[in-house]
């Protein structure tokens, strides 16, 4: 079987979207570990510090350039055999089974991706555009000076209106998670009773509850912060 | 009980079709969904109307030709249940049924709730099968196989290819057929010379039908009147794996 034939098949699409999902759920990880620092009572240090590293060092300039490719090839690959679903059935049924064969959310992972895509548009102009080439403040750490990502990220989440726009984002990042973590393991073939159980455990309560209540808990609190 | 029946009635593969509806008195709470429909048909018959065209051959739930999508579900509401074995004692008095062909492309309707599914047909050509030299039977028992494998792949086995999966999906995917039929195939050691081109070729064809892709909801597992378990996707995913990183 040719490498072309493989990955055009919808199997080798889906492992596509499935390893490229997967990769995007490792860099959560990373991602919230950075920015809990928000919450740290610091003026802002190891948050602008950390910050400053992601922004200059070369070999996560990289990565971050990759995760971009990333995010566009699953959202590609999805796009794509989301089409292909809906032409295969050309006439809908008058009567649909609603919730009694399937979870609602397993069915909306593309309304989910779109939702967490049109956020991601907005996330990224909001900081990361700010902090490459927008005129942010700075700060000097034990005489390094770097940019005040965190003041700019304070300033913005007094925002009401961007506030629940997070909160609405990690909703929809939890809704894509609790279905997509466990269904890009069983398109990587791992179903065993003795993992299942792991599996569901992981994708529910990590990805789908942990990773995005506490994504969504920094901007709560910097709101409530700065009201107090 | 009086039920009301909507039924899809479409003359031929051309016709756009429509619903129509039907007053139907006199249904015993034991007979079978299918023998409800052959008393309407019957009615039908004798005021000199055409009767509703449904697949229907064993009436045991081991043929799976009587496809029929049943108020939002393939097979009616029960599980594990082919329509020939749904009773209406699942009804009430006054109930109104809606009752649909198979959904899908790859399943264009034949007339009213018929519908073509030569395309599993030839998801099984391409690589439904084991080669074998012909000659004298081998002995059942020459080749060792665990009693776990054995019954994984009796398990799979049990698909009869009604199509449920197909209907119930929301994409109209194959994926549950077609790696029931890889499945049963690759757990056995007669199955194993061809597993690699099997899974290659039978995915190929699934596509080439026009089946949408698996978005692992679950709903042909839960729809599958034989019980067929989605871990066969999964099998089927690292047979199709070996084929293509390996192969």
């Amino acid at each position: 079987m040719k490498w072309s034939q493989f990955f055009s098949t919808s199997i080798g699409k889906k492992l596509l979207v499935g390893a490229t999902g997967f990769f995007l759920c490792t860099f959560l990880i990373v991602h919230l570990a950075g920015n809990l620092s928000l919450m740290k009572d610091d003026g802002g240090q190891a948050f602008n510090l950390y910050a400053d590293f992601m922004g200059h060092n070369p070999l996560i300039q990289t990565l971050a350039w990759g995760l971009k490719v990333v995010i566009l090839i699953h959202a590609f690959l999805a796009i794509q055999l989301t089409i292909r679903n809906q032409a295969a059935r050309p006439v809908k049924y008058a009567v649909k089974p609603g919730n009694s064969t399937s979870s609602w959310y397993s069915r909306q992972m593309a309304v989910m991706g779109s939702i967490l895509f049109i956020f991601l548009v907005i996330h990224l102009a909001n900081f990361w555009w700010a902090m490459h080439y927008g005129d942010i403040p700075s700060s000097t750490y034990d005489g390094k000076e770097v940019g005040d990502l965190y003041t700019v990220v304070w300033t913005a989440f007094e925002n009401i209106g961007l506030v629940v726009l997070y909160i609405a984002g990690m909703i929809a990042l939890s809704f894509h998670l609790i279905h997509g973590f466990k269904s890009a393991m069983q398109t990587f073939g791992f179903n065993h009773p003795k993992y299942n159980g792991m599996i569901n455990f992981v994708g529910l309560w990590l990805f789908g509850i942990i990773i995005p209540v506490l994504f969504a808990v920094i901007p709560v609190y910097i709101y409530y912060k700065q009201i107090a | 009980m009086k039920l009301t029946l909507k039924v899809w009635r479409q003359k031929n593969k051309q016709d756009k079709g429509q619903f129509e509806t039907y007053q139907v008195s006199d249904v015993s709470k034991d007979m079978s969904f299918l023998e409800m429909f052959d008393v309407l048909n019957e009615r039908l018959i004798n005021e000199g109307k055409e009767p509703i065209a449904f697949d229907h051959d064993c009436r045991e739930g081991i043929c799976g030709m009587c496809s029929m999508y049943i108020n939002g579900r393939a097979h009616g509401p029960w599980d594990q249940t082919t329509t020939c074995q749904l009773h209406m004692r699942a009804y009430n008095d006054g109930d109104t049924i809606v009752v649909e062909p198979w959904r899908a492309s790859a399943f264009p309707v034949i007339k009213d709730l018929t519908v073509d599914r030569n395309a599993f047909d030839r998801i099984i050509q391409a690589g439904g099968y084991i080669s074998v030299n012909t000659g004298n039977a081998v002995d059942a028992n020459a080749i060792p196989i665990e009693k776990h494998d054995a019954d994984l792949a009796f398990a799979a086995a049990a698909c009869i290819g009604c199509g449920a999966c197909v209907a119930a999906c929301k994409n109209s995917s194959a994926m549950l057929f077609t790696s029931a039929k890889v499945s049963q195939l690759a757990l056995l050691p007669q199955g194993h010379p061809e597993r690699a081109t099997r899974a290659a070729d039978m995915v190929m064809q699934m596509d080439k039908e026009g089946f949408g892709s698996c978005t692992n909801t679950g709903a042909c597992e839960a729809e599958c009147p034989k019980g067929i378990s989605i871990s066969n996707i999964a099998r089927m995913n690292r047979e199709l794996f070996s084929a293509g990183f390996t192969k």
